[in-house]
């Protein structure tokens, strides 16, 4: 039980659990929540898959101080991530556009979905013609024999 | 023919996977468009990293063909890189250093100006100077505005100070051959052409 002590001891002594995290103050709630939500939407260029929010590269917290900046100044969430975009490309915004190099993307979903549609359809049909009129007829006697 | 369809569909499926998947062994992830490409440099006022009296604006890339390299000697692969530039240099290209600083930031803790001073004339005089002049940028407002992501990041810039390629990691014999050169001779081209008709 002592040693478990003390390695809690020494864990909440470790510097991670004292980094200083930069707070950012805001006049009016919504700018908070946008602020949020930008810095969970806008990805960091540095990491391979990271958003500004969660990363602590030096180009993050420069991203993240530029958008409390524009939040402050009066721009609105589509204006910022504009910004970010001019400099950092399509890239920065984890919602890829709709452009020749996203379209498979985009339609990959619906073209999988109508595959199916239409191997559904034709399946139902062969299954279809399967009941023919004799056998159809047959069952028939069946149930009429049981009775 | 039916049969024959079934084998076939999912061969044909795996062999597209396999493509795909074989493609992204080869691709880098770290390379990507820049969104600024032939346009521009941006508007800056900043400071020689040396002399806080003598300040530069996008003005120093017109009339000259320049490579804008951003470093630190906080940054490993930016000295691995400094003898392959000082060699460009003693061929004659033309080289501009945006340097920043990552412990001026009060989140990594602060290091004074003379201090970074010190420390560039040390790592140039150990490995080679590239530079004709480095740009501070204190605030690393410059690097947002292009785009920068960290360092190395090399830009070639033309003589009407447009942004002709964007470099992301070190630039070195291969990384020239295959990417700059093609680019710097083609706008040098046009530097050539540019001073003969004005002639």
């Amino acid at each position: 039980m002592r040693w478990y002590a003390g390695l809690l001891l020494i864990l909440s002594l470790s510097p991670s659990l004292q980094a200083v995290q930069e707070v950012y103050e805001f006049d009016k709630p919504a700018q908070r929540e946008v602020f949020q939500r930008l810095s969970e939407n806008l990805r960091c260029p540095k990491c391979q898959n990271q958003n500004i929010a969660d990363s602590n590269a030096l180009v993050s917290q420069d991203m993240k101080r530029k958008v409390y900046e524009l939040i402050k100044k009066g721009y609105s969430e589509q204006q910022v991530i504009d910004y970010m975009k001019q400099r950092y490309g399509d890239f920065v915004y984890y919602q890829p556009p709709l452009n020749p190099l996203t379209l498979m993307l985009w339609m990959g979903p619906v073209l999988f979905m109508g595959l199916v549609l239409v191997v559904l359809i034709r399946r139902r049909k062969t299954q279809e013609k399967g009941f023919d009129k004799a056998m159809l007829a047959k069952a028939e006697k069946w149930l009429e024999d049981d009775k | 023919m039916k049969k024959l369809g079934l084998f076939l569909l999912p061969l044909l499926l795996f062999l597209l996977v396999s493509v795909f998947l074989l493609q992204g062994l080869f691709s880098d992830p770290t390379a990507r468009q820049s969104s600024l490409l032939n346009r521009p440099v941006p508007e800056f006022s900043l400071a020689d990293v040396m002399d806080d009296s003598v300040r530069y604006g996008p003005e120093v890339f017109a009339g000259e063909v320049t490579l804008l390299n951003v470093w630190g000697t906080w940054c490993v692969t930016c000295a691995y890189e400094l003898p392959f530039l000082t060699g460009l240099r003693e061929q004659g290209v033309r080289i501009v250093g945006l340097y920043y600083e990552q412990d001026l930031d009060p989140d990594f803790g602060a290091k004074s100006v003379s201090q970074i001073r010190q420390d560039i004339h040390k790592t140039l005089g150990q490995w080679g100077n590239p530079y004709a002049f480095n740009i501070f940028d204190q605030q690393r407002s410059l690097s947002l505005d292009l785009g920068v992501s960290g360092a190395p990041e090399t830009f070639l810039i033309d003589a009407e100070g447009k942004i002709r390629l964007h470099h992301i990691g070190d630039v070195n014999e291969r990384v020239w051959q295959e990417k700059f050169l093609p680019v710097y001779e083609q706008v040098s081209d046009n530097v050539a052409a540019l001073k003969e008709s004005g002639e």
